[in-house]
């Protein structure tokens, strides 16, 4: 009995079929690297009792090309270009509620159990009664920073900021404001009334 | 010759050789199937990625929300601004926003958006049309102020096109751009007032 083998049309297929493996694992593996990349879709429900929810998405691609037309010559642009160099992502997820007591606490523990693993460590921890809390977590390999995270929890609002790359906390101080970050006042002076 | 035919077919199914034939065949068959579907998967989605979406996503709207568009001739032949604002835009004197001759207006004026299952199924609805080859740059939905923003951006190699999705409670407006080099810096910077100026550009009467 032959085997299916020694068939040449199954031989050209089985290698069809691996060259999809092939390609399926690398883009097992790519997915793999992005492990600073956080899961916000947990989150979504709250979109139903919001009375604003924004979504901010800056993958890699744009990253690149954000550092590829920003003017070198240019000092405002010259600075962007500074600043999203080494970045390869920015996701920004906002919510905002009309009363307190509007989402629960319980609601962001599917992104802090994500912040809890040893490659994350909690570097930022400031907690308000007033203004609630935020927490910032950085991700490293060595001495080579991963990813930032910066999870806000106020009385009416929640924010949650991803950032993928080289991002330290003074980069994340000069990105407020821009790229779709809103302004959190993560390592300025507080301003006096 | 039907007698003959169904006589082949009953030779073929038995006896233990000659049923050998027949099982490779079939595994070929499936694992041809199984090839073909992928080479046309990959295929269907190129060809889906060449197409730029902009009336798929008036389509999605107009069934979600059972509503019809405007779409810029109509506009013009009426004599509205909004037509002479995106050809004002498209490369007129006052060329501001995109590249010479890249706009495309479909406008919903005077509907109700507020039926439907909701902003977050329209959302859904809306990403699901265009997750293939748009990328969703910014998203908001104020669903006390019944407003919803989408903006989409695409990458066509050497240009970046944006598309824009604006429902408010009354009407509604879709707007793609192909982006000039300096309004692409500034919506990469600021998204959220970027995209509004982007929609407003193309939709308002402001001369």
């Amino acid at each position: 009995m032959k085997s299916l083998c020694h068939n040449p049309v199954s031989s050209l297929l089985k290698l069809a079929a691996l060259a999809i493996f092939v390609v399926l694992g690398a883009g097992a593996t790519a997915t793999a690297q992005q492990t600073a990349r956080i899961q916000t879709s947990s989150l979504d429900h709250l979109a139903v009792k919001a009375t604003q929810t924004v979504d901010v998405n800056l993958d890699e691609s744009l990253m690149q090309l954000a550092s590829k037309v920003f003017n070198s010559k240019d000092p405002d642009e010259a600075r962007a270009k500074q600043l999203v160099t080494g970045l390869k992502g920015i996701y920004v997820k906002i919510f905002e509620f009309e009363k307190e007591g509007d989402y629960s606490p319980a609601d962001l523990e599917s992104i802090r159990s994500q912040l809890r693993g040893t490659s994350w460590s909690k570097i930022v921890n400031v907690n308000s009664k007033k203004e609630g809390a935020v927490e910032v977590y950085l991700m490293s390999q060595g001495s080579q920073v991963l990813g930032l995270a910066v999870v806000a929890a106020g009385v009416k609002e929640i924010v949650v900021v991803n950032i993928l790359g080289n991002i330290d906390l003074e980069k994340l101080s000069d990105l407020e404001g821009q790229f779709g970050i809103p302004d959190l006042e993560i390592g300025k002076p507080k301003r006096k009334n | 010759m039907i007698k003959r035919a169904m006589t082949t077919v009953a030779d073929a199914s038995t006896g233990p050789t000659r049923n050998l034939i027949p099982r490779r065949r079939s595994w070929n068959i499936v694992l041809i199937g199984m090839v073909a579907f992928a080479c046309v998967s990959v295929v269907s989605s190129r060809a889906e990625a060449k197409g730029d979406n902009f009336n798929d996503v008036v389509k999605v709207i107009e069934r979600f929300y059972r509503v019809k568009h405007k779409g810029i001739p109509f506009l013009a032949r009426a004599g509205m601004k909004t037509a002479v604002t995106a050809a004002r835009i498209a490369g007129g004197s006052k060329r501001r926003l995109a590249e010479v001759g890249s706009v495309k207006v479909a406008y919903f004026e005077d509907q109700e958006f507020s039926s439907g299952n909701g902003p977050t199924a329209f959302r859904a609805a809306m990403n699901t049309a265009l997750a293939e080859s748009w990328n969703p740059l910014i998203q908001v939905m104020s669903p006390k102020d019944e407003e919803q923003v989408y903006i989409f951006l695409r990458d066509e190699g050497e240009k970046y096109k944006v598309l824009v999705i604006t429902i408010e409670r009354r009407d509604a407006s879709v707007v793609q751009v192909t982006l000039s080099p300096s309004t692409l810096k500034k919506l990469i910077q600021d998204p959220n007032d970027m995209g509004r100026a982007i929609n407003a550009e193309a939709t308002t009467d402001q001369e």
